[in-house]
């Protein structure tokens, strides 16, 4: 097949990318971009590993196309933090212990970035239902479901949010 | 009160930042220049005699670099034990699984890689296959393995004695079978390998793993070179569950395909392969007859298993013991008669995974309940009656030293309310508990210990070198905590080196809930050795005796006047002006019984210290759907001492998944020995907004008199206890005992229509003799 030349918007810098028309969006951000903390575990949309903001909107980077990517403003998981300094998300993941393998993490984050974009302080049942397209085969999510409703939101009896005080 | 400045801290693990970040590597992110693609070419075919392979077209290929089969092996068969090598890393002349290794390609790219598989010819002449370990016993037909009669891999035989005169002497006996489907780990990692030979043609090779030694082992015997020329790298790994404890034909694919190319290779395995060509559990049918006295005490104890192993032997004898030895630590069962069969069949390869033996676990907490019931005594009396005590041995010779079974119940049902609501719920509203045991390793010859070094830089802070291997659980983490509290640094002012095999000691691996007990200990040994001659510098600096002084936050200090101190960095430099090493070594070995052996000799001390854990389940079932929700879990486990409750907890959580929510949906659908759900669409693994809104995990400490500062291991007894406690409250919601495992909706519904057809009779033939 031919290939094409586009450009996509990573983390809010440009890269020109010679693509396939099957190439996907995950398989360009990780072998020509090294974009690599995308991750594929089910490669059919499922398991939510490979998920990356699209226009603040999280989308499966496996089933979606590298060109339907172009003049979209992609974000990926090492877009997050701001230089060294991380976001409330990621750090509340530190501190909640809500990271183990780390495979499911990026997606993770990024789905409840997204979920917190708009929603500053989510109940518990809502992150449930915003996370419902991430699996995690370590943790059983209850220290994720923490992490990422106290993000901004630090609970008076979450031992785990002390350090913000 | 314990003074300790990092040990039992809510310490947040020092591999978290690298992880949410995205900047850590998995093998699969890995990118050597001039890396080639590696596939592999599996059998389409449950049992078959190679007739002839012919890879000239494949080799053909433009941008094709190697294809490898069996001919360009060394023969070398694989097996966990020399009385069980039954595998070839890549087959010759049959194959016994769809799925099974015949050939691997590398080239420029994926898709000239899947071009070539297509065009490798394998001729086949197709066998007879079984797929059921009670048919494979009866099968007239070829034998999977022709040394294997009636296609019997592994049978354990334990048996105390006096088994027969004391069912005589029971009050009340019952027998009962109890099946389990198969379920996978679904690793959140596909498993990837990086193999490459450098310019000293040492293999360096990159893969997840659950003990770096053992991969390096096999690969050196494979390849028929020195064990130092084998290097197994350190790289993150996404989860092991015990599924990745053993040499995978493919590390040793990929490292052919490298030396073949003089290049790095990759292997990516899809969900699919992940899910047939690495592990599985086993499936079991597991019957228990049980006899007690009038009060439910267990006085002997009767259980038949067959397991389906699969194609090969894996890790058979360990596997079929496993599931029984954590019955009999948890449990006292006076005298008793196990025969484990593990049954070799025409379907993927079954190793070890965190929930050893579904239907034996549930089937020893279900039977217990039904006595229970018989007896009209309540559950919780019945486990008191019969749960494992301090100072006591096992049925098989084991002696059991810290142990707070007890306390772990009690904990739970009061938690739980379970007193308060068994028998007291509304209609399929259930409640149930479930309990457990397991090792801190088990005899391992010359693996079975761990050896660490730690080395001072001159700026104060200090490497380690640890065998240990992270699989997601936390073990870098532990090892750290467990340095800097010894040298009286700060976490960040350690460096770890761990798992890799050119640097660090061999290890037993992270399987068998070892890594904190031999591992940990290693460490916490080499960091005392250190501090000791750290403070034997100070001692003459500050002139003092070395028994006076302690190190914290970066100071060594006279531990009764604080104030008289000098920096670790400063001690450090000092000795080294004064030709003293400042580095120091240290191994820990545990004191088990080395002729004990799974088949020849099962009995002996096992190890050192065995975790007891509780799980406490209430449910709520739909009887229109038969859909289970969960409300509460309740998880207790004697972890001796909890190092870092914030990785506990993480722990005890992910075992309620993994063993209990998975008893509700996991498990295997089969057509002709093909997996009919290996992906995460079929296979139903449970996501957020199935787990139960409330865990309450609690800690119950009984300081091991030999674990590091008294900790034994972290989750696994909540893991098996939390799928009985999923069976017990199933069972206690729709008041009838479950037998089957998992709890699928199919069979709860089946479960409730046969019990109102059964009442609606009884209720008739009142109605007839009223």
């Amino acid at each position: 097949m031919e290939k094409i030349t586009i450009t996509l918007n990573v983390n809010n810098e440009s890269h020109e990318v010679l693509v396939a028309p099957n190439d996907t969006l995950l398989e360009v951000l990780r072998d020509q971009l090294d974009f690599t903390g995308s991750k594929e575990s089910c490669g059919e949309g499922v398991c939510g590993s490979c998920t990356v903001h699209m226009d603040g909107k999280p989308v499966r980077a496996c089933l979606t196309l590298a060109l339907e990517a172009e003049n979209i403003e992609i974000k990926t998981v090492e877009g997050l933090a701001n230089g060294d300094e991380l976001s409330p998300l990621q750090q509340s993941f530190i501190d909640h212990g809500a990271v183990q393998c780390g495979f499911c993490t990026p997606g993770m984050l990024m789905s409840a970035d997204a979920l917190l974009n708009n929603n500053r302080q989510p109940d518990e049942a809502t992150v449930r239902k915003a996370i419902s397209g991430n699996i995690c085969r370590c943790t059983g999510y209850a220290k994720i479901v923490h992490a990422v409703a106290h993000a901004h939101n630090p609970h008076q009896g979450c031992c785990d949010c002390n350090h913000k005080e | 009160m314990s003074d300790y400045n990092l040990i039992g801290k809510r310490m947040p693990r020092v591999d978290s930042r690298s992880k949410v970040t995205g900047k850590v590597r998995f093998t699969a992110d890995l990118n050597l220049p001039g890396m080639l693609v590696g596939k592999v070419k599996r059998s389409p075919y449950a049992h078959a005699r190679i007739v002839k392979i012919d890879t000239s077209k494949a080799k053909a290929l433009p941008g094709v670099k190697a294809v490898v089969t069996g001919e360009d092996t060394e023969g070398v068969k694989w097996g966990v034990f020399a009385y069980t090598r039954d595998q070839q890393f890549i087959q010759m002349e049959k194959v016994r699984y769809i799925g099974d290794e015949v050939a691997g390609v590398a080239a420029v790219d994926e898709e000239t890689a899947l071009k070539a598989l297509d065009l490798i010819e394998v001729e086949y002449e197709e066998l007879p296959a079984v797929f059921d370990p009670l048919e494979a016993m009866a099968s007239k037909g070829p034998l999977i393995h022709d040394d294997f009669p009636d296609n019997i891999n592994v049978h354990v035989n334990i048996d105390t004695g006096s088994v027969d005169e004391n069912f005589e002497k029971s009050h009340y006996i019952r027998e009962d079978t109890f099946v389990a489907a198969e379920e996978s780990y679904f690793q959140a990692e596909p498993y990837a390998v990086v193999a490459r030979f450098d310019e000293e043609d040492c293999l360096e090779v990159w893969m997840p793993n659950g003990g770096p030694h053992m991969k390096s082992k096999p690969l050196s015997n494979a390849f028929k070179i020195p064990l130092h020329k084998v290097k197994v790298k350190k790289i993150a790994i996404g989860g092991a569950f015990g599924g990745r404890s053993e040499i995978c034909p493919v590390d040793y694919i990929c490292a052919l395909l490298a030396k073949r190319t003089k290049a790095p290779v990759k292997i990516q395995f899809t969900r699919e392969e992940n899910t047939i060509a690495t592990r599985q559990g086993h499936s079991m049918i597991v019957t228990h007859k049980t006899g007690v006295d009038k009060e439910g005490q267990v006085l002997a104890r009767e259980t038949t298993c067959y397991m389906d192993g699969g194609a090969y032997s894996s890790t058979g004898p360990i596997a079929t013991s496993v599931p029984f030895l954590s019955m009999e630590q948890a449990y006292r069962m006076g005298s008793v008669r196990y025969n484990g069969y593990r049954i070799y069949t025409n379907k993927p390869i079954r190793g070890m995974i965190r929930v050893h033996g579904r239907a034996f676990a549930c089937g020893v907490d279900t039977q217990l309940d039904m006595i229970a019931d018989h007896l009209s005594i309540d559950p919780v009396e019945i486990r008191l009656k019969n749960s494992r005590q301090p100072g006591e041995y096992t049925s098989t010779k084991s002696q059991v030293s810290s142990c707070a079974m007890d306390e772990t119940i009690l904990k739970a049902v009061e938690k739980s309310k379970f007193k308060e609501k068994w028998g007291k719920l509304p209609a399929y509203h259930g409640i149930g508990i479930g309990t457990n045991s397991v090792q801190t390793g088990f005899p391992m010859g010359i693996r079975g210990g761990s050896q660490a070094f730690i080395k001072f830089n001159e700026d104060g802070e200090a490497t380690v070198m640890s065998g240990v291997v992270d699989n997601g659980q936390g073990n870098d983490n532990m090892l750290v905590q467990i340095a800097a509290e010894e040298l009286g640094l700060l976490p960040e002012d350690i460096h770890l080196v761990s798992a890799d095999t050119e640097t660090t000691s061999s290890d037993p691996g992270s399987y068998s809930q070892v890594s904190t007990f031999v591992g940990g200990q290693a460490v916490q040994v080499a960091a005392k050795n250190c501090k000791k001659r750290l403070f034997d510098v100070a001692a003459k600096i500050l002139k003092v005796e070395p028994d006076t002084l302690a190190a914290k936050n970066r100071m060594i200090y006279v531990k009764d006047d604080p104030e008289k101190s000098i920096p670790i960095k400063k001690v450090v430099r000092i000795a080294l002006l004064n030709f003293t090493s400042v580095n120091a070594q240290g191994g820990y070995w545990p004191k088990v019984d080395m002729k004990r052996e799974w088949v020849s000799n099962p009995f002996g001390q096992m190890c050192e210290a065995f975790s007891f854990g509780t799980t406490i389940i209430e449910v709520k079932v739909d009887p229109d759907t038969g859909q289970v929700e969960v409300l509460e879990a309740t998880a207790v486990q004697d972890v001796g001492k909890a190092l870092n409750p914030l990785v506990l907890e993480g722990q005890f959580e992910g075992s309620i998944a993994m063993g209990g929510q998975a008893n509700l949906t996991e498990y295997h659908d089969w057509k002709d020995g093909r997996v009919l759900n290996p992906t995460m669409l079929e296979y139903k693994l449970p996501l957020a907004c199935d787990m139960p809104p409330k865990i309450n995990n609690i800690i119950v400490e009984s300081v091991d008199p030999k674990g590091p500062y008294g900790a034994k291991e972290a989750g696994m007894s909540i893991a098996m206890s939390a799928a009985q406690a999923y069976a017990a409250a199933v069972s206690n919601a729709i008041g009838v005992y479950l037998d089957s495992y998992p709890l699928t909706p199919d069979k709860i519904l089946a479960a409730i229509k046969k019990k109102q057809e059964e009442e609606a009779k009884q209720g008739a033939k009142k109605a007839r003799v009223n």
